[in-house]
């Protein structure tokens, strides 16, 4: 598109952000669903220079431990002339929680994913949806095409209440990944609706 | 070229930590105004590659990072600098509760149409 011409610019409707987190554990997919449905190739920003720079301010010189970075990967989707919505998947644990607010902050929604292996991973994450009212909804991830758990297993573990959606996701697929989308967006809907 | 991942992050934004603009969205688009496509060749370094970036098309701030290999703190305050200077113009994200409802059910009608 060009986006050069000022008369054009002039006539041109603004672009519309809006943003949906994925969120969820190491290994768990967040990387592939974003892939798999993003139109851009996956994009990783470093995103701690925040707390990074707070330990600088604060002493005067650079303690290396404060160095450390986390990768944020996203994605996008042009859903219209108008709207951009982009995808970020975001570690689900708590010592990237100081990044949530930044992520979370006028989302749509979040697409929670889970390994029923390792159910621990997706606990913050699904606390601080709940605590901030954002509206989500839980994916587990079928690795190889099969489930190791009930979906009602999941949700006993997890204590989701049954306002949660809880669905299955395989990351790899497209179709997969934007029906998981869609249910976020569904929840975000009666979410609002409910105001 | 020094490689940008190289540089203490705060000696881009001269020490700062905090973006001047607090509420800047990581996925706010930005682009560039005639004022600061004028200024291209006068300006230096990162922040020049940032107003040519977004004159070829708006890009998220988390856009902006990625591409010019920056710090997504940095690229905010820098951001956040060149709106403050009229460099760039930022779109940012709808918070009208009543837009809301319009703009889910068409992000819904738009992934309904992906095959």
């Amino acid at each position: 598109m060009d986006w050069t011409s000022s008369t054009e610019r002039a006539t041109r409707r603004p672009p519309i952000p809006v943003k949906i987190v994925i969120a969820g554990g190491f290994g768990v997919g967040k990387t592939t669903a974003v892939g798999a449905i993003s139109e851009i190739d996956v994009l990783t920003t470093e995103a701690a220079m925040t707390e990074v720079a707070a330990e600088i301010d604060r002493t005067g010189h650079t303690p290396d431990k404060t160095l450390t970075t986390v990768a944020l990967d996203f994605g996008r989707i042009t859903i219209d002339a108008e709207i951009k919505l982009y995808l970020f998947g975001t570690p689900g644990q708590d010592r990237f929680g100081f990044m949530w607010h930044d992520l979370t902050e006028g989302a749509l929604g979040a697409l929670v994913i889970v390994d029923t292996r390792r159910l621990d991973d997706c606990y913050p994450a699904v606390d601080y949806f709940e605590k901030i009212g954002l509206p989500f909804v839980v994916a587990v991830n079928m690795f190889d095409g099969k489930l190791d758990h009930e979906l009602n297993d999941v949700r006993w573990a997890l204590a989701v209440g049954e306002k949660t959606p809880l669905i299955t996701v395989d990351a790899r697929s497209r179709r997969s990944v934007r029906d998981a989308l869609v249910a976020v967006l569904h929840q975000a809907l009666t979410k609002a609706g409910a105001r | 070229m020094v490689d940008p991942a190289r540089v203490p992050p705060y000696l881009l934004t001269g020490g700062r930590a905090r973006p001047v603009d607090e509420n800047l969205a990581i996925e706010a688009q930005v682009f560039t105004t005639l004022a600061g496509r004028a200024d291209i060749p006068i300006l230096q370094f990162e922040v020049r590659d940032i107003v040519a970036a977004c004159d070829d098309e708006p890009l998220a701030v988390v856009e902006v990072a990625s591409k010019l290999g920056l710090h997504l703190g940095v690229a905010r305050v820098l951001v956040g600098d060149l709106v403050a200077s009229g460099h760039l113009m930022v779109q940012r994200p709808p918070i009208d509760p009543s837009r809301r409802v319009e703009i889910i059910e068409r992000v819904i009608r738009g992934l309904d149409q992906l095959d």
